[in-house]
């Protein structure tokens, strides 16, 4: 009976130590690295305070541990894993660990990563980066100290990576602008002429309901509802005027009444079945399934970068055309902007190596050979003259609308490279107004007074 | 047994022998896996979540104490008093479907037949598999707007639903998937059905009593327990339904779907209110209490307790 007791006791004990041992074997594992680069923390640690741990390790050849994510569609999860490969071949030291995500996905684990300071060492971002700004280790110092090579670029595609004081937030992964991609075979079955590149949003409006009247589809699949009606919505008003204001410390515009037509008439497609419903667009997962490749809708909002997936889906010639405008000699709304940048993380142990692997990725003409400008347009002059020699039509498509976009009159104004914080919860609650707006709970006019009142809340 | 702590110890055992083989050092170290766990992984969060609730913590930037602010905002905000709507709605409509429909299986599976444990592993297949985002997915694609089931609908010549882009459709869905998943309930339905003893049903098909009459005055009664278990088993867990809609709608459209602890996590993740979450699940916690609570009382009432009967 004794012998029975200890040995229970005994066993209990070790099913204690089981548990306790998983339940750190995530730590364990990452002290375990911690152990195997004592050596090359030291002198990180060392570098920590002036801020450049680069020069220590540069000619390491440790192993370093890094670990990446960034969101996208499969085009992008394959290159990207492709370049990631290349570089570890190249670099037998560094192991990347990638984690490519839905855009959704990608935010939410972002932010509970912040929370326990475990950051990807290498991430991506947009125009949203200041909400990460603590997290965002400035990449100044190894651009000063050479660990990044800039000569390639030129400044103005350094200060879309920048913040307002000049920090080096991150580096471009390329540019590109929005647009309206279309079917001009759908168009032209239904007997509607192909939008210019004055088209108003009466025309997109006529030509939605004209298509879904003759040919029985959605004329227009799923916008982005947040930048068409609300952020480049209100640049289009007139020069100069813009959601926010350029310190991002505000609203940038003072009548709410700009933001009720885009309300109105996206209810008054979706009444009229030109539109997807809120649930057929929940059906819509990413570019590559949208209703323009199964044919179910002649047209559709993309980011230019991303009508070469749109196109290689849908397997058909589509064409690209800037947004519609408020007023057919009304600004454009659309301009040239990063379209999105790869990060240091402050969480890093290795932001030297992180930072050569982002150099690596923008700059080297290899690496962007695989990556053929999916992010958009390369800011690296070498890498966008390698790529211009062999592009396809499509691609040559996406370089000369991003060109026309770049010529249109700005008056004068320069683009804010960031937008605030509170831009999350802003865009939530507009389209929740939205939603109200379609199912009829409220007015355009209530809902744009109520979206205009919140968004100035938040200030 | 050294059951007698403090008895005079005729081996001569030292005091940590006397620790050891004691029979409540074995009983705790026996628990301590359960103990430990509990207190880290459900205690520390649960009073960390109660102190963020009072704070405006967003994840990124380091929290403000704010007192009940988030509690008397809640009140306040419109999103949150539907969400509570459609949960209530979501669980009147759901628990009662599921239940009969897990005591209606129950029942059939009562006849004597070499193929009734098959069945029963078949049936209770949904329960295991139900929840994951896998299945979600199917049932999204089911109902799609040119899916399996309207694809049928359309074959018989009725008229087709747009199940999601209608807000009082979206929730039908959902509801079938919760019911579909009725096999724990079944088993244990059928585990009580067996305890209903065979001599009360010989003594009323004496009296001449029919089917009808046999099952609503003497299964229901004597399976009263088991229900008031299944009642409040399914009432918690249809009270965090969050998979199903998450998946399937995102809580669309126009927020028909928008369960509690659906967004609970919009809130808290999405835009990053932690604080204003945390409150949320509070308050969540409380309702659900409440709920429980009245539960237990009424069902003096309706329970049929043979102790006291």
């Amino acid at each position: 009976m004794r012998i029975k007791r200890f040995l229970a006791v005994l066993l209990a004990l070790a099913m204690i130590l089981a548990t306790a041992a998983c339940t750190k074997s995530d730590d364990s594992t990452n002290s375990d690295s911690n152990a195997a680069q004592g050596a090359d923390n030291n002198s990180a640690a060392s570098g920590d305070t002036g801020n450049k741990a680069g020069t220590g390790d540069s000619a390491s050849t440790e192993p370093v541990k890094l670990r990446m994510a960034w969101w996208g569609s499969q085009t992008r999860h394959d290159r990207t894993i492709a370049v990631i490969e290349l570089y570890e071949s190249l670099h037998p030291n560094v192991d990347i660990e990638y984690e490519p995500m839905d855009f959704d996905g990608y935010f939410n684990k972002l932010a509970t990563l912040v929370a326990s300071n475990e950051v990807w060492d290498i991430f991506q971002l947009g125009s949203n980066f200041p909400t990460y700004q603590s997290k965002i280790y400035t990449l100044n110092d190894f651009i000063a100290d050479g660990t990044i090579d800039v000569s390639g670029t030129t400044d103005a595609f350094l200060r879309i990576a920048a913040d307002e004081k000049g920090n080096q937030v991150g580096l471009c992964s390329g540019v590109n602008t929005y647009g309206i991609a279309y079917d001009p075979a759908l168009f032209a079955a239904a007997g509607v002429a192909e939008p210019t590149e004055n088209w108003t949003w009466d025309d997109y409006k006529k030509a939605c309901t004209t298509i879904h009247e003759k040919l029985g589809i959605y004329g227009s699949s799923k916008f982005d509802d947040w930048q068409a009606g609300a952020s480049m919505g209100v640049n289009q008003e007139g020069f100069g005027i813009g959601f926010f204001n350029k310190t991002n410390d505000g609203l940038g515009f003072t009548d709410y009444k700009m933001l009720s037509d885009y309300l109105q008439m996206r209810a008054d497609l979706v009444d009229a079945g030109a539109y997807p419903d809120p649930g057929a667009c929940q059906e819509i997962s990413d570019i590559e399934n949208d209703f323009v490749v199964s044919g179910e809708a002649a047209m559709t909002w993309v980011a230019s970068n991303q009508f070469v997936s749109l196109c290689t889906a849908a397997g058909r010639e589509l064409k690209l055309i800037n947004p519609p405008r408020k007023s057919a000699n009304g600004p454009a709304g659309v301009s040239i902007q990063s379209s999105q940048m790869l990060c240091v993380s402050s969480d890093s142990k290795y932001p030297a190596e992180a930072a050569k692997f982002i150099e690596f990725f923008q700059s080297n003409i290899d690496a962007n050979q695989i990556l053929l400008a999916e992010r958009g347009i390369p800011t690296f002059t070498a890498v966008r003259e390698a790529l211009a020699g062999n592009l396809t039509d499509i691609e040559k498509a996406v370089y000369e609308y991003v060109d026309v976009v770049g010529a249109f009159d700005t008056g004068g104004e320069t683009v804010n490279p960031s937008s605030p914080a509170c831009t999350d919860t802003i865009k939530e609650q507009y389209n929740y107004y939205l939603n109200k707006v379609i199912y009829k709970e409220m007015t355009a006019d209530e809902a744009a007074k109520a979206i205009y009142d919140f968004a100035a809340s938040q200030f | 047994m050294s059951k007698k702590i403090n008895a005079p110890d005729k081996s001569g055992r030292t005091p940590w022998n006397r620790f050891v083989y004691n029979t409540n050092t074995v009983g705790y170290v026996f628990a301590a896996p359960f103990i430990i766990g509990f207190l880290i992984f459900t205690i520390i969060p649960m009073l960390s979540s109660l102190y963020y609730s009072c704070t405006d913590y967003n994840l990124i930037e380091k929290e403000n104490w704010i007192g009940l602010s988030n509690y008397i905002y809640l009140f306040q905000d419109p999103r949150f008093l539907n969400s509570i709507k459609v949960t209530l709605q979501y669980v009147f409509l759901s628990v009662p479907t599921k239940l009969a429909f897990a005591l209606f299986i129950a029942f059939l599976l009562t006849r004597p037949s070499r193929l009734v444990s098959f069945y029963r592993s078949l049936y209770y297949l949904p329960s295991l598999i139900g929840g994951s985002v896998a299945v979600a997915l199917v049932w999204k694609e089911l109902f799609a707007r040119k899916g399996l089931i309207n694809t049928n609908l359309a074959a018989l010549g009725v008229s087709t639903i747009n199940w999601f882009g209608s807000m009082t459709a979206a929730k039908w869905p959902i509801i079938i998937m919760t019911a579909w998943q009725f096999g724990s309930s079944m088993l244990i339905f059928a585990a009580g059905l067996k305890e209903i003893p065979g001599s009360y049903y010989e003594a009323a098909k004496i009296d001449g009593a029919n089917g009808r009459k046999i099952f609503w005055k003497i299964t229901l009664p004597c399976l009263s327990p088991v229900i008031l278990f299944n009642l409040i088993m399914q009432l918690i867990s249809s009270f965090m339904v969050f998979t199903q809609a998450f998946v399937i709608t995102a809580g669309g459209p126009n927020d028909a779907t928008m369960y509690y602890a659906l967004y609970v996590y919009k809130q808290g993740i999405q835009s990053r209110n932690m604080g204003y979450a945390s409150a949320m699940s509070w308050v969540m916690l409380l309702i659900m209490g409440v709920i429980t609570a009245i539960v237990f009382k009424t069902s003096k009432h309706w329970v049929f307790n043979e102790a006291e009967g």
